[in-house]
């Protein structure tokens, strides 16, 4: 448990299917399929962060925040209320890892859950300025709104570096 | 789902036995005593995940629960970081604790993973009556709730609540931390209900 450097504090933690909006640091730790996808807006120098877990809710409503196709429309309802223009938002993502390589009767839900992210930020023509998707290892990710909307990447070795 | 007083005291009963073989078998490979704390029954919200199981590395051999009842949920041995070097040090005879694990590591982990694993479904099975199999392993060092974060959003009947049977195994001569953790599908979870409240009945 001492191995790695624990959560900063000041920190708002996002457990898997919770989103967060505002100007406060904000953390999703351990992702491995899931995706933590950030928005920044540039001029009101607030964002919100939310932990996508799978990509389809399949008419379900009581987690918007679990996957990927009703979480962005819920960032950016609650972005447009702060009063943030469509044009000032620029989103970041990283997780969707693919751990298993056994227990293959699943689809990479690792994946899916990008693509949709992908797709769904596409339609409502929101760039993405910077992800890290992919791969088989797991991610913490933390996102500085008031440090121009900073997001950091850390691997269980500890090593962190910005996306 | 939610379990009564009665079911979740015959759910823990059926930990103690799986986890007291398993403890066994860990002592044997270590050649040492190993303690076993009160297995626990958390049902955990998976917004709360972090809660329970953290980013801190560690080494989890995992096996899906397979044999009569096909993707049953998922087994996993959860070996902190530091307890893994340890355990393969203590089985190949290495002292050095601050070295990369290595293959052989990887192996010894997998093995001691499948014998305790192994150990655990064949004394649930034989007290409920059913053929429980653990699918061949799979071995990640890596964040601890990375892990099993996918094993969640790949289970069967998507969920919001997961419920998790944990049994603590220590290893006090050579600071070994372990814990074995079974996390049933719901209709699994069912089956095993069903069964122990029969047992209790017939008995």
């Amino acid at each position: 448990m001492t191995e790695t450097a624990p959560p900063n504090k000041s920190q708002v933690m996002i457990g898997i299917g919770e989103y967060h909006v505002g100007t406060s640091p904000m953390m999703t730790i351990g992702l491995g399929s899931c995706i933590g996808l950030t928005i920044y807006d540039r001029d009101l120098h607030i964002g919100a962060m939310v932990h996508i877990m799978l990509p389809e809710s399949s008419g379900r409503t009581d987690r918007p925040g679990k996957y990927a196709d009703s979480a962005i429309p819920l960032l950016l309802t609650k972005l447009t209320e702060r009063g943030s223009k469509r044009s000032s938002l620029v989103a970041k993502m990283a997780g969707g890892a693919c751990m298993f390589e056994y227990f293959g009767n699943n689809l990479n839900i690792g994946e899916r859950n990008a693509e949709k992210v992908r797709s769904a930020l596409a339609e409502q023509h929101i760039r993405i300025s910077g992800e890290e998707v992919g791969g088989k290892s797991g991610r913490t990710v933390s996102f500085f709104p008031e440090e121009g909307g900073k997001v950091t990447v850390r691997s269980a070795d500890g090593a962190a570096h910005e996306i | 789902m939610k379990l009564s007083s009665v079911q979740i005291d015959a759910m823990q009963e059926l930990g103690n036995i799986g986890a007291a073989h398993a403890a066994t078998t860990l002592s044997q490979m270590l050649s040492s005593t190993v303690e076993m704390s009160v297995p626990k029954i958390k049902v955990v919200d998976v917004a709360k995940l972090a809660d329970y199981i953290g980013e801190e590395p560690a080494a989890l051999v995992i096996f899906e629960l397979q044999g009569e009842f096909p993707h049953g949920g998922y087994i996993i041995v959860y070996i902190s970081r530091k307890s893994a070097v340890r355990m393969t040090n203590t089985m190949l005879g290495l002292t050095d604790q601050n070295r990369p694990l290595n293959e052989m590591d990887e192996s010894a982990l997998i093995e001691i993973g499948n014998i305790m694993a192994s150990a655990f479904l064949d004394a649930t099975a034989e007290l409920l009556g059913f053929v429980m199999l653990p699918s061949p392993p799979t071995l990640i060092i890596d964040m601890a709730h990375a892990a099993m974060q996918s094993l969640i959003a790949q289970m069967q009947e998507e969920i919001d609540e997961v419920m998790l049977f944990s049994t603590e195994l220590v290893c006090e001569e050579h600071k070994i931390d372990s814990d074995i953790i079974m996390m049933p599908e719901v209709t699994m979870l069912k089956t095993f209900v069903e069964r122990l409240e029969n047992l209790m009945k017939s008995s």
